[in-house]
């Protein structure tokens, strides 16, 4: 079947710009991709990522999706730079639209010299420096079904942003060799549908072009994958979780990655299964760890309550979306964060540890690990939507600086020395070696009632003083052992930031645009956030006139945080705060320095 | 001979079916040999969930409702452990329901062992699951974990015992140990056992009791058949015990044998990073 020629006719928009027209060279570029769910949105956006890194450039590309399986509004973003980036960009330069609904959501962000490229199969989009082809007919026909038209666009894309034919190839041939001979073949034939008819069209070619760039010893991930790689390697054999947007993704990378290793993971009933199966494997010495999100982490509470009554290491990792009740599934907030400081009834240890990127999140999972089992309590990795689920360039992962530490453990051979063991044993630093069960000659009670140091239940008056004190002391002991602030920026500073998490792309950003307008500023990543690091964070803001908290909540949960723990510093903490669902854009932190300053 | 933890005196009242329960296990793994160190008891939250605290075992106090996603949790990451879990009808038919369903489906090699006395003793006799209609005002009807067991199509096995029968008691008890320890799956078995303070029903179990294996069609692994054969006890106003469900083949089918095997599983296996580093090279190359 042939295409009709009338319909491959491009829809040139006003002012289409002539053939011979210079191309715009851009070395920090944004290209948005929308349409409706379903429509191959988040392929492209793979696609381009790929290319881009082929092209040594950063990349960071985020997605809007809808909780459903198909249909509704989705978009995604890829951003390349020559420069190190992990935010979205303020204004799109190249927009890729499958509707007319993406059009309008898409214009609003379009940078002066922004261009949309739209399937014109269904609709004709009324704006200048734009263009249309209709990619769902012109591969519908030779390939038999409308689907390949994002690979389509992808080949159209490539020809208006003047990629290299054979590199745009191979990142087909990448993506797709996996699933096989005929949907690699039809995607290739998709490519050159697309690319052909944009050669076709005046004023497409090479209207843009992309500088190259040197960042190539890098990976393309993201912060759920480095989760779950950090837990492979850091040790971690049993994981159980339930299915939850935006922590999905580590459950199902384990199911990949573990079972080689001896490992198990196990899809659970609920939340409260979850976590009390992690509870029974790290009481017989796994290293075990779930994920999840609000309303999952809401209904382990108990069970992390319980893990820290018992001293049982457990690691939980947290992606924050957008709550209370469902909330927002596919968006992005930090709103957990007074939850988890405060988590539970009664009182226990717990750290709650915050990675800033993917190889952030490599090293702190392999280090709550750690921290969870040399401490014997909970420790709570605080993620968020944007730092799990949004793609970006992160430095390798480095298994050189990776280091298992166990604590204090009774093994076989040491067990046939000792006289006697307490589960419970009231040590200096809080900590009771541990004898797994199992452990020749000897065996254990533990337990969530309080007890003495042999896990006698007990209401002793003086025993209940005893064991809240080895427990809760746990937080002032380990204080040093815990990861520690990074900051960024000229000492000299009067003007500073604290975040952490997915906020710290757009500070960095926030830090450079300030710079270039003579606003020299400094910020605090937080990277342990309970136990509040006082010993970190007060000499920071001591050199500050001004400190902005910038979080992704309305309430502003950091900044109460920290003006609990240090109410000296009260006057000074100022809040930016955003909680649309959306992530910071680095001129909306700079807007509220300079209108606030 | 190192020290360990020393049971205490249980906190039962004189008389409880929860005494021939704790007489029965000790027996059992006396008489199967299994070694106090490879013994694992997740006790539940109530009267019968402190059995743990009365033994020489390793013990594991659960929450309420959770013992047995944390007994799977051992079992599953170290397969080698003989793993028993107890409570009672409050914490595994009501707040424990939706774990206890999924424990027959999941059916990994733990024993679960529910002593029923159809009332929450320790809270002081409220009305539970299992109460029967009238107690304590109840208006629901009673839940039959039983019958429950039996329409879930999965290679468990199920048996009934009473306090009063100590001797069977053990006898079934031994069996689903060893159906554990051979790695064949899920047993549970529900002990009747009454409350002598808030539910005394000694001397109505003991006339209503009827031994399934006595009843003509009696066939445990014929699952129809004895779902009928059940369900036509209780209709007639008698309480079915024996074993009830016991999978003819013989197969091990355990869930940690379906994840782990023969491998060392989550516990044993070596995670030195010296020992793993070329594994680790190879998943994190995988990156684009």
């Amino acid at each position: 079947m042939t295409t009709p020629a009338a319909r491959t006719t491009p829809i040139s928009g006003e002012v289409g710009p002539s053939a011979t027209a210079p191309s715009l060279e851009l070395s920090d570029l944004s290209v948005m991709i929308g349409g409706q769910g379903g429509d191959g949105t988040l392929t492209v956006s793979d696609l381009l990522g790929r290319y881009f890194r082929k092209r040594g450039l950063y990349v960071y590309t985020s997605r809007n999706v809808l909780s459903r399986i198909r249909g509704g509004h989705a978009d995604a973003s890829v951003r390349a730079s020559r420069d190190p980036i992990s935010a979205v960009k303020s204004q799109v330069d190249v927009l890729v639209a499958f509707d007319n609904e993406a059009v309008e959501m898409g214009r609003a962000e379009l940078a002066p010299h922004g261009f949309v490229l739209y399937d014109s199969t269904t609709f004709r989009a009324d704006l200048p420096n734009s263009v249309g082809f209709p990619f769902a007919t012109l591969v519908g026909g030779p390939l038999g079904q409308p689907i390949f038209k994002n690979t389509a666009a992808y080949g159209a894309l490539s020809v208006l942003l003047g990629f290299d034919p054979t590199l745009t190839r191979s990142v087909i041939e990448e993506r797709f060799k996996r699933r096989g001979g005929e949907a690699l073949e039809k995607n290739l034939k998709a490519l050159d549908i697309g690319r052909h008819v944009a050669l076709e069209a005046p004023g497409v070619a090479g209207r843009f072009s992309v500088t190259e760039g040197d960042a190539h010893d890098l990976v393309l991930t993201t912060g759920n994958q480095a989760v779950a790689l950090g837990f492979v390697v850091g040790g971690g054999r049993f994981f159980a979780g339930y299915p939850i947007t935006p922590a999905t993704e580590i459950m199902e990378y384990l199911q990949r990655y573990l079972p080689p290793f001896d490992g198990v993971v196990r899809q659970a009933e609920d939340e409260l299964a979850a976590i009390n199966m992690v509870i029974g494997a790290a009481y017989a010495g796994a290293r075990a760890m779930t994920s999840t999100s609000g309303p999952g982490l809401s209904l382990m509470t108990e069970g992390i309550g319980h893990a820290g009554a018992a001293e049982i290491p457990v690691v939980v990792a947290d992606c924050q979306r957008v709550g209370p009740s469902t909330g927002q599934p596919t968006r992005n907030e930090q709103s957990d964060l007074s939850h988890l400081a405060n988590l539970g009834h009664g009182e226990y240890p717990r750290f709650l540890i915050a990675p800033a990127d993917p190889e952030d999140a490599f090293g702190l999972t392999i280090q709550a690990l750690n921290l969870a089992e040399k401490w014997r309590l909970p420790v709570i990795l605080l993620l968020d939507q944007a730092l799990c689920q949004n793609t970006t360039t992160s430095r390798r992962f480095n298994l050189s600086e990776v280091r298992i530490d166990r604590g204090k453990r009774i093994t076989p051979e040491s067990a046939g020395k000792l006289t006697q063991y307490k589960a419970y044993e009231v040590t200096e630093d809080g900590v009771s070696a541990v004898a797994l069960p199992g452990t020749p000659g000897l065996w254990s009670e533990v337990t969530g009632n309080e007890h003495d140091e042999w896990g006698h239940v007990s209401v002793n008056v003086a025993n209940r003083v005893r064991m809240m004190k080895k427990r809760m002391e746990k937080m002032v002991k380990a204080v040093h052992d815990l990861p520690s602030c990074r900051t960024f920026g000229p000492a000299g500073a009067r003007v500073g930031f604290i975040g952490y998490g997915s906020t710290s792309g757009p500070i960095f950003e926030a830090l450079h645009l300030l710079e270039t307008q003579g606003v020299s500023a400094r910020y605090l990543q937080a990277r342990t956030l309970y136990p509040v690091p006082v010993h970190e964070i007060d000499p920071f803001l001591k050199g500050l006139d001004t400190a902005y908290v910038v979080e992704h909540n309305y309430t502003g949960q950091l900044l109460r945080l920290l003006r609990e723990t240090m109410p000296w510093h009260h006057a000074k903490l100022r809040s930016i705060l955003r909680y649309d669902g959306y992530s910071f854009r680095a001129p909306q932190i700079v807007s509220a320095v300079r209108g606030g300053t | 001979m190192v020290q360990s933890y020393k049971p205490v005196p249980p906190i039962w009242c004189p008389g409880c079916g929860d005494f021939s329960v704790l007489a029965a296990v000790k027996r059992a793994a006396a008489d199967l040999k299994i070694p106090t160190h490879e013994l694992v008891l997740v006790g539940g939250i109530g009267c019968s969930g402190s059995i743990h605290n009365f033994l020489e075992i390793n013990g594991l106090h659960a929450l309420h409702g959770r013992l047995l996603a944390q007994a799977v949790g051992v079992k599953l990451a170290n397969p080698s452990l003989t793993v028993v879990a107890a409570g009672g009808d409050g914490d595994g038919y009501a707040i424990g329901m939706g774990h206890f369903m999924h424990a027959f489906k999941k059916n990994a090699s733990i024993l679960y062992i529910v002593m029923n006395n159809e009332t929450y003793g320790l809270t002081k006799g409220q009305a539970s699951p299992t109460s029967q209609l009238g107690f304590e005002g109840n208006v629901e009807p009673p839940f039959h974990s039983i019958l429950t067991a039996l329409s879930i199509p999965a290679p468990n096995f199920i048996a009934r015992t009473f306090s009063g029968d100590p001797k069977t008691m053990t006898a079934i008890l031994e069996e689903a140990l060893r159906f554990n320890r051979e790695g064949r799956g899920f047993a549970f078995v529900e002990d009747l056992s009454p409350c002598v303070t808030y539910n005394d029903t000694y001397k109505l179990w003991r006339e209503k009791v009827t031994d399934v294996s006595k009843l003509p069609g009696y066939d445990p692994t014929d699952r129809k058949a004895m779902f009928r054969l059940c369900l036509e006890a209780i209709e007639g106003g008698r309480i079915p015990i024996g074993v009830m469900h016991r999978p003819k083949d013989g197969a091990r089918d355990g869930l940690e044998l379906k994840l782990v095997g023969e491998k060392l599983g989550p516990v044993r296996t070596d995670i030195r990073i010296e020992s793993n580093l070329a594994a680790y090279q190879k998943l994190i190359s995988g990156l684009a």
